[in-house]
């Protein structure tokens, strides 16, 4: 039966103009006059505007991911998705069963043990009692949170009823899997099983709409991204086009506050550094397998060759990889009494596609003493699908059978 | 003028049509909600009316001494207060119940996508169920201690009941959805309710209303169904053809609460 709608609408979820306005209930006049207006269908109450004008599209199979600011409308276009808000204008059409996880633990009562809470979940999400019932081990399973599962919720720590819910939602196969930021709450070991789940449902034919902070869930599971802005669709596209434009966005929000330096005493100075591709253009996007070449210039008052200590940095701090520029033989170029130029090329294939932060620290002669450090963001682009901190150079090779079986 | 929205989920509703378990566990939960944490549990359930059964009888019999009315004179002034009281506390216990069923569950409301309704039938259910059980207990202790109360009356009682709380869920819609904009409601209802029970004949016959008063107990359908308890059970009556008229109209005010309740049910989740 669902091919047969399928076929006619196209799209499992398709909004069109949507729209939603919440009415400013300030004095006791407001709650009044918005009652009438809902009553009797009026529209000029007091309002403003969460979301406005969205208009997209998810196939079967497909998998949005929604980015955005605190704020921006993320939360309020899911729960126009789930059916829990109804939009103000335009149509919303959803062709399948919704699994919604709006937020951790949301459709638990405290007081009912995580058994409990199961029955009620599988009931709220429109399953028989058979359906429930025959669902229940396997959600217990999922979950993994061991006798706890005869406790209120209440007692449960935040992890567990994220692991508790993301069981529940994900064990009785929606159609339409919609998840807001619930991820980033379970440990490690559990969200590496999510992630796994979701990627299994994924080539499964299932169908995700998440919402996340995490460019890196955005990426690895999503095909599509929305980049929504004060309710508002700013960009809609491939996923990695919109995360890396939402990041430079980001990036250049930041740039316009004081950049990172330490006013030092009496010692070498980074008086300038910028990053540039291998054409000598200003840059601060590149290719995957692209050079990086920073170029810097350290103002050294006692006109010794100093020492530049370069670092990569991915956008959430981890180290990736940090040199010295007096590891080697090299002495950096006096153009003029004391100031020295430096340039790092960077053969970069091994940065796999994400923000990176780039670090330039000037030492004193003897590469000792740090006296000044300037920092710089890049983002490398590309499609691949690596995982880890760097990529590795390999190769893959025709298999054989083991010796000696 | 803003085109209307409209909300489309065809396949979702054709996936889910089946509610009845949805319901069915929010009554468990209402019920097994009132006992939570105490010790004796649904026991307090039952032992409320009986107190307030005690209370009245005393009052009303020895006090104020009404008596029970001539056809009825075989009976105990408790008997004929007890047969009119089990039901006027499911009606007024559903429909509060009912009416703060919206924003009791506003954490569910607010993530999960469910007919909102549910909760409302759920509450006035509940409370049939509670007290169902206490009336039934009350009919069988009053017939064993030789009061004349004829259980052949129960199947009428029940098709009396019916109405009596589609009354009930009506008007608990209709305020519920009110209650989620203004908070006033539930107190208004509250005194609205006492005084509706001392101006019906609960703890009185009717026929001790004053003649001016008599279009009063007309018109108010709790005195008709608190008379009509009366006559099933203690003189053995049928239905007669204005319970029909009064369940058409308890039909419509559920239907017109019910309208209500919808209208403003896909806004709840703007004002909780």
């Amino acid at each position: 039966m669902s091919a047969s709608m399928q076929a006619r609408s196209g799209a499992l979820v398709s909004l069109a103009g949507v729209a939603k306005e919440y009415p400013k209930l300030s004095t006791g006049g407001d709650r009044l006059r918005t009652l009438a207006a809902l009553l009797f269908r009026l529209r000029d109450i007091p309002h403003f505007t969460a979301l406005d004008d969205i208009t997209l599209e998810v196939r079967r199979g497909e998998s949005l991911g929604i980015v955005g600011e605190n704020g921006a409308g993320k939360s309020t276009l899911l729960k126009v998705i789930a059916g829990v808000v109804r939009p103000t204008r335009g149509t919303v059409r959803i062709g399948g069963r919704v699994g919604a996880l709006l937020e951790l633990g949301s459709g638990f009562h405290p007081d009912y043990t995580g058994r409990e809470n199961i029955h009620l979940s599988s009931a709220l999400m429109g399953l028989s009692r058979r359906e429930a019932h025959s669902k229940v081990g396997a959600i217990i399973d999922f979950a993994d949170i061991g006798a706890h599962i005869d406790e209120p919720i209440k007692h449960y720590s935040s992890g567990m009823v994220v692991r508790l819910g993301f069981a529940v939602a994900t064990t009785l196969t929606p159609d339409i899997l919609i998840t807001d930021e619930v991820l980033a709450v379970g440990d490690e070991s559990f969200q590496k099983k999510c992630v796994q789940w979701l990627e299994q449902y994924l080539s499964g034919g299932g169908t995700l709409l998440m919402c996340s902070h995490s460019m890196y869930h955005v990426q690895t599971l999503c095909r599509q991204a929305l980049w929504i802005h004060h309710g508002r669709m700013r960009l809609y596209g491939d996923a990695f086009d919109v995360t890396r434009e939402y990041l430079t966005y980001h990036e250049e929000k930041r740039r316009s506050e004081p950049v990172v330096a330490q006013p030092s005493v009496h010692g070498p100075r980074v008086e300038a550094a910028w990053i540039e591709d291998i054409d000598g253009r200003e840059a601060d996007t590149f290719e995957t397998g692209e050079d990086i070449l920073l170029q810097a210039i350290v103002h050294e008052p006692d006109d010794r060759p100093p020492a530049l200590m370069v670092g990569i940095m991915r956008a959430d701090g981890t180290p990736v990889y940090g040199t010295h520029s007096n590891d080697t033989t090299f002495r950096p170029k006096r153009i003029e009494a004391c100031r020295f130029a430096f340039c790092f090329r960077l053969r970069a294939q091994a940065l796999i596609p994400g923000k990176y932060t780039l670090g330039a620290h000037a030492l004193d002669a003897e590469g000792l003493r740090l006296f000044h450090s300037v920092k710089m963001d890049f983002v490398v682009t590309g499609k691949t699908r690596d995982y880890g901190l760097v990529r590795l150079d390999h190769e893959w090779l025709p298999g054989r059978e083991a010796k000696g079986r | 003028m803003p085109a209307a929205p409209e909300t489309t989920r065809t396949l979702a509703q054709a996936l889910r049509p089946r509610w009845g378990w949805l319901l069915l566990s929010f009554a468990r939960r209402e019920v097994s909600n009132r006992y939570a944490g105490s010790v004796s549990g649904l026991a307090w359930t039952l032992f409320h009316p009986l107190a307030q059964l005690a209370i009245f009888a005393f009052v009303f019999s020895q006090i104020f001494r009404v008596a029970v009315p001539a056809g009825y004179s075989a009976a105990t002034y408790t008997t004929f207060v007890a047969l009119a009281l089990w039901p006027w506390i499911m009606f007024t216990e559903g429909l509060q119940r009912a009416m703060g069923s919206v924003g009791g569950n506003a954490g569910l409301i607010r993530k999960v996508a469910f007919p909102h309704r549910l909760l409302v039938y759920a509450a006035v259910l509940a409370s049939v169920a509670v007290h169902a059980v206490g009336f039934l207990a009350v009919i069988v202790v009053l017939k064993l201690l030789g009061e004349p109360v004829r259980l052949s009356g129960l199947p009428i009682a029940f098709l009396l009941l019916v109405p009596y709380m589609l009354l009930a869920a009506g008007l608990g819609a209709a305020l519920a959805a009110f209650q989620t904009m203004l908070r006033d409601v539930e107190h208004g209802v509250n005194i609205i309710l006492t005084m509706l029970l001392y101006a019906s004949p609960v703890l009185y016959p009717a026929s001790l209303v004053p003649a001016s008063f008599e279009w009063w107990t007309r018109v108010n359908p709790i005195a008709w169904f608190s008379e009509r308890m009366r006559e099933v059970f203690l003189g053995g009556a049928g239905l007669v053809t204005g319970d029909f008229i009064v369940a058409a109209f308890c039909l419509a005010v559920f239907a017109g609460g019910l309208w209500i309740f919808n209208r403003i049910s896909p806004h709840f989740e703007d004002f909780l």
